[in-house]
């Protein structure tokens, strides 16, 4: 039940936030799907006793891999759907709860927070770039290959 | 081929581009592709977050020219057909002067969805947000109405408030304040729920992905100037956040 209601509402809200960005008619359930791929992996693997911070950055990285494939599939730019996709992984109530320990003073509380928050903020982009990254191989193999004839 | 029209084509499609929330390296490297498939020498293209500059040798003359992008906005859809319209002439499948016309259209297109669309969009992705990050039903409808409040003030303060940071500062800061509104009417919803869906149509994704884009593509200035930008907005939300709180107390 718990699944089921975290999946409609990151298909839900990653369709908005590419609505919001004016993506194209076509890419819209794209979007959405790309958000739904980075939630599951992100929900999922604590099962298995992964850390927030490694589900976050395996979720992201699956984000951007499935933007790079939906991207040549769908013969747009990758953007259009990795921006949607990270929205479900964006650690909005760890950022409020470190501005709320700054508020009431607990400095080193606040400090903890916070960092914890730059890790997850990291551990997203650092997914991106690792996905981005991967989808390169096969171009640079290509390249070799022509160096060496 | 003329060496002007080729440059007035560049020039737009790369404006296209970066003021539409394209990425730095995707202008730059649309820009040349056209000018070297329209058959020009040597061709060097620069593009930061806020101009662009294009030179290219044609029949032993240089040509060189820049322009400024000072406003930008977010529509996708427009990288994109602009994109389609670059790979189309690079293969060679239309013409110049059909690339430009096209270019033009692109540019004074409308976006593709409503305005009051994208405010409810806003609205809904605000209250699936928080209802993510752990909200009961209860606080399904205010967090939407919320996430609303910021989208539709953030479109009237940018009416009349020049700086980006003060804009985004008063939206958050009236989304808060809703917030702090629903909560005092009704006890029984969360506060931080509705805080943080309400802060999300401020999320600088863009900026975030364009980013580390044109940071991994070696585009380190442009790279770190949009880290600025989505950092300057990140300071700007929390700030409004920590008055809310502030008045919370």
């Amino acid at each position: 039940m718990l699944l089921l209601k975290g999946l409609g509402l990151s298909l839900l809200s990653s369709m908005a936030w590419g609505l919001l960005f004016n993506v194209p008619v076509r890419t819209l359930l794209a979007c959405g799907f790309a958000g739904v791929t980075g939630w599951l992996i992100y929900f999922i693997l604590p099962h298995f006793g992964a850390e927030v911070i490694l589900s976050t950055f395996a979720a992201a990285t699956s984000v951007s891999v499935l933007s790079q494939i939906l991207s040549i599939w769908l013969r747009v730019p990758s953007t259009n759907f990795s921006v949607a996709g990270i929205i479900p992984l964006v650690p909005g109530s760890l950022a409020y709860k470190a501005m709320l320990a700054f508020v009431n003073g607990e400095y080193m509380n606040g400090i903890t927070l916070a960092m914890q928050t730059a890790m997850v903020a990291g551990a997203i982009a650092s997914g991106l770039i690792l996905g981005i990254s991967v989808l390169t191989i096969w171009r640079g193999a290509r390249h070799a290959r022509k160096r060496a004839h | 081929m003329s060496a002007d029209l080729v440059m007035d084509t560049c020039l737009l499609a790369g404006e296209i581009m970066l003021k539409n929330g394209g990425e730095t390296y995707r202008t730059e490297e649309t820009m040349s592709l056209i000018a070297r498939a329209a058959g020009m020498d040597s061709v060097n293209s620069s593009a930061t977050p806020t101009s662009i500059i294009l030179s290219f040798r044609s029949n032993g003359q240089d040509h060189t020219r820049m322009v400024r992008t000072p406003s930008r906005t977010i529509n996708l859809n427009k990288v994109t057909l602009a994109n389609d319209v670059s790979r189309r002439f690079v293969s060679g499948s239309i013409t110049l002067v059909e690339a430009y016309r096209l270019f033009q259209q692109i540019d004074q297109g409308k976006p593709v969805y409503p305005k009051w669309l994208q405010h409810i969009a806003a609205g809904i992705a605000s209250g699936s947000f928080s209802m993510l990050a752990g909200g009961s039903w209860l606080d399904l409808i205010p967090s939407v109405l919320a996430g609303l409040t910021v989208n539709l003030s953030l479109q009237f303060f940018e009416l009349f408030l020049r700086m980006k940071f003060f804009t985004e500062f008063m939206s958050a800061l009236l989304g808060g304040l809703f917030a702090l509104l629903c909560v005092t009417l009704f006890p029984q919803l969360h506060f931080s729920i509705l805080i943080i869906g309400a802060m999300l149509p401020l999320f600088p994704g863009i900026a975030i992905t364009n980013s580390l884009r044109d940071l991994i593509a070696g585009d380190l200035v442009a790279g770190v100037s949009r880290g600025a930008e989505a950092l300057l907005t990140a300071l700007s939300v929390a700030v409004a956040t920590a008055i809310t709180l502030w008045f919370m107390r």
